[in-house]
């Protein structure tokens, strides 16, 4: 069991004082993250990465996880106490968690989703624990085709599943992609696509588009939709915690069942906010009375949270071993760490040990203290959302714009900062993923090397991707993905206008 | 009113007309295949190709989808009232980062933060200007002092000697 042996040395690195004060000043700004209309979780990393720049990479990595964490649960504080999700991936607590609390049970609601959260969280951080050593050793195997291979997949897989418009989701993948060309090509030294505009020298960065498109954008949604925070006044005592923690046992069906959906859609690009709806579902579908969701039903807040923060943790895994990451936060994470010079895959696992081991301790210790603390200070947030929006929101507004210049200290970020702001606003309104978007342009270089390498290996022929049974079988799962749901929805539709015609 | 369905087709010509710049940027570079393998342009040119070929694919869609006389196409993209929401809040923000490059960010900030709360929020004076002074002070202590960092400067700062 080399991994125990690797975990105990990690939490070596991870129990400095140093560290878990770092823990839980990230949870801490990651619930107020969270809380806030706006800021998510992305753009909070997004935002703070700048910060962490002179910071040694693991203390970085352990900050900037713990605020994942702290947002993920600021966001169902919100769901519950306002029926406002604060994140997306909470939108399917509100069905639930609101009614409950307008029910004066809203203690009990934000201990059942605070404890589901942490118990879902450990399923995702134990599963990575035992899988990303092996993971990352059949993933030493893989050379540029392969790679480029699990690029597809992962691709392939957001247009298949994602639920949007194949078209919108193509649109937005390869506008990913397409900004992440802009500047100088590392391989042959031209520089590309700037349009003789001195500004695009240095390309465009992600960090920007994240703070554009999930903060700007999202303001304005909200202000669109003129926002009023009415909500349900909660203090949480002890004894109902206890109370409630004695009731989860009950729920133990559950509470695996929606770990396993939110780790499958974890590593999987699928993400938490798609894994919360899905574990819902289920929950609702499996349960022998179905007519009490969406009326105050616990295992109706239980199977969305559980599902939402396994989702969470577990989309760590690809974008430590394999460089691929399974969401939207986890991919400005990994442009962190391409950014403090480590490079994210396999190799970073024999490189640099004590940074992939202090995280995943962290990602145990983070939790833990990540419960504690929002158990804690729930009072405190919930009355942060009763200042006016109209002092909230300009101050956000002021927030995201510092830290699009502090990204580069450049002016002209700025500007794009706005462009990607309204783009934002656009694409949300009309159901455009941004996800997809994100993702492009952090792997976007890699994909491109790994494109570029294939080709260069096969003279330019794209049989490279057929050229042996490994390759073969990420390539064949990346197609059956694009294709299937394609497929399944046209014999659904068959099968209709037959059953139809017999009537 | 805008409806759905000017706002898709719109939305999609966008797309479109970004992905026709990227595959005329890329062509100066070349797509084809040199003795390094690949051209610098090929990666982007089928990038910006995709773009185009899905903006074209959503307007076929939402065109379709307008023959068959879909209802969600016809209902409000933004009407009046919500308009105005947005533009109450867009134009400051706008303003803001006007501001932001000619007089400095800490200025700009100072000026929009009372701005929203003095004019749009109803605040009084008082409550206004303190509490954006004290966000102002904030930022400068937490970037400037705390983490190094420099924000934009106007011609402002230097007169107070920051």
């Amino acid at each position: 069991m080399d991994n125990v042996a690797n975990l105990m040395h990690g939490f070596s690195v991870a129990l400095t004082t140093h560290h878990v004060l770092l823990m839980m000043a990230g949870v801490l700004l990651g619930v107020l993250v969270g809380v806030l209309p706006g800021l998510g979780a992305p753009n909070g990393v997004s935002l703070l990465l700048p910060l962490t720049f002179s910071m040694d990479p693991v203390s970085a990595i352990i900050l900037l996880t713990s605020l994942y964490w702290g947002a993920l649960f600021g966001g169902s504080t919100t769901s519950i106490l306002f029926n406002i999700p604060g994140e997306p991936s909470s939108v399917a607590t509100t069905f639930d968690g609101h009614p409950m609390a307008k029910q004066g049970k809203a203690t009990e609601a934000l201990s059942f989703a605070f404890l589901s959260a942490g118990f879902g969280a450990m399923a995702g951080v134990i599963l990575i624990t035992l899988l990303s050593g092996w993971v990352a050793n059949f993933a030493l195997r893989f050379s540029s085709p392969e790679y480029f291979a699990v690029y597809f997949m992962t691709f392939a897989s957001f247009i298949g599943l994602g639920g949007a418009s194949p078209f919108k989701t193509v649109v937005s993948m390869a506008m990913g992609f397409a900004l992440a060309t802009i500047g100088m090509d590392s391989v042959s030294g031209n520089v590309r696509l700037t349009f003789e505009f001195d500004v695009l020298l240095a390309g465009v960065s992600f960090l920007i588009a994240v703070i554009g498109l999930f903060g700007i954008g999202e303001l304005l949604l909200t202000m669109e939709e003129g926002l009023k925070f009415e909500g349900v006044a909660a203090k949480v005592r002890i004894g109902d915690v206890l109370r409630t923690a004695a009731k989860l046992p009950r729920y133990w069906l559950a509470l695996l069942r929606s770990s396993l959906i939110g780790i499958w859609m974890g590593i999987t690009p699928g993400g938490p906010t798609a894994a919360s709806f899905m574990s819902y579902a289920m929950a609702k579908r499996s349960s022998r009375n179905p007519a009490k969701f969406g009326k105050g039903e616990p295992e109706g807040v239980i199977a969305p949270e559980t599902a939402d923060h396994a989702a969470g943790s577990a989309a760590m895994l690809p974008m430590l071993a394999l460089g691929i990451p399974g969401s939207a936060t986890a991919a400005v994470m990994m442009g962190g760490l391409m950014i403090w010079g480590l490079n994210p895959g396999p190799t970073l696992f024999t490189d640099r040990p004590d940074f992939v081991w202090g995280l995943i301790a962290s990602m145990y210790l983070g939790n833990v203290v990540a419960v504690v603390i929002v158990l804690a200070t729930v009072p405190l947030f919930a009355s942060i959302l009763r200042i006016p929006f109209s002092i909230i929101g300009p101050v956000i507004v002021v927030i995201c714009f510092i830290g699009a210049f502090t990204a580069a200290s450049k002016e002209f970020d700025i500007w794009l900062a706005l462009v990607f702001g309204l783009v934002g606003y656009l694409f949300k309104k009309l159901d455009y993923p941004i996800a997809p978007l994100v993702l492009a342009m952090v792997i976007g270089d890699k994909a491109e090397d790994a494109f570029r390498q294939s080709m260069i290996f096969s003279q330019g022929s794209l049989s490279i991707f057929w050229s042996n049974p490994l390759v073969s079988t990420l390539m064949a799962i990346g197609l059956a993905l694009l294709v299937l749901p394609a497929v399944g929805s046209a014999a659904r539709r068959l099968r209709g206008a037959k059953a139809a015609s017999t009537v | 009113m805008i409806t759905r369905f000017w706002a898709e087709i719109g939305t999609a010509i966008l797309t479109l007309v970004f992905g026709l710049v990227i595959v005329k940027g890329s062509l100066e570079f070349g797509i084809g295949w040199d003795s390094s393998g690949p051209q610098p342009g090929a990666f982007p040119f089928y990038a910006g190709a995709l773009i185009a070929l899905a903006s074209l694919g959503t307007i076929a869609v939402t065109l379709s989808q307008r023959v068959v006389g879909r209802a969600a196409l016809a209902e409000a993209f933004l009407d009046a009232e919500r308009g105005k929401r947005v533009l109450s809040f867009l134009l400051p923000l706008v303003a803001f980062v006007v501001l932001s490059v000619t007089l400095g960010m800490y200025v700009a900030t100072i000026l929009y933060l009372v701005f929203a709360m003095r004019f749009q929020g109803g605040y009084g004076w008082f409550q206004s200007l303190a509490t954006a002074f004290v966000m102002a002070a904030f930022f400068y202590f937490a970037l400037e002092k705390f983490f190094q960092i420099g924000l934009l400067k106007g011609p402002i700062e230097p007169l107070i000697g920051l």
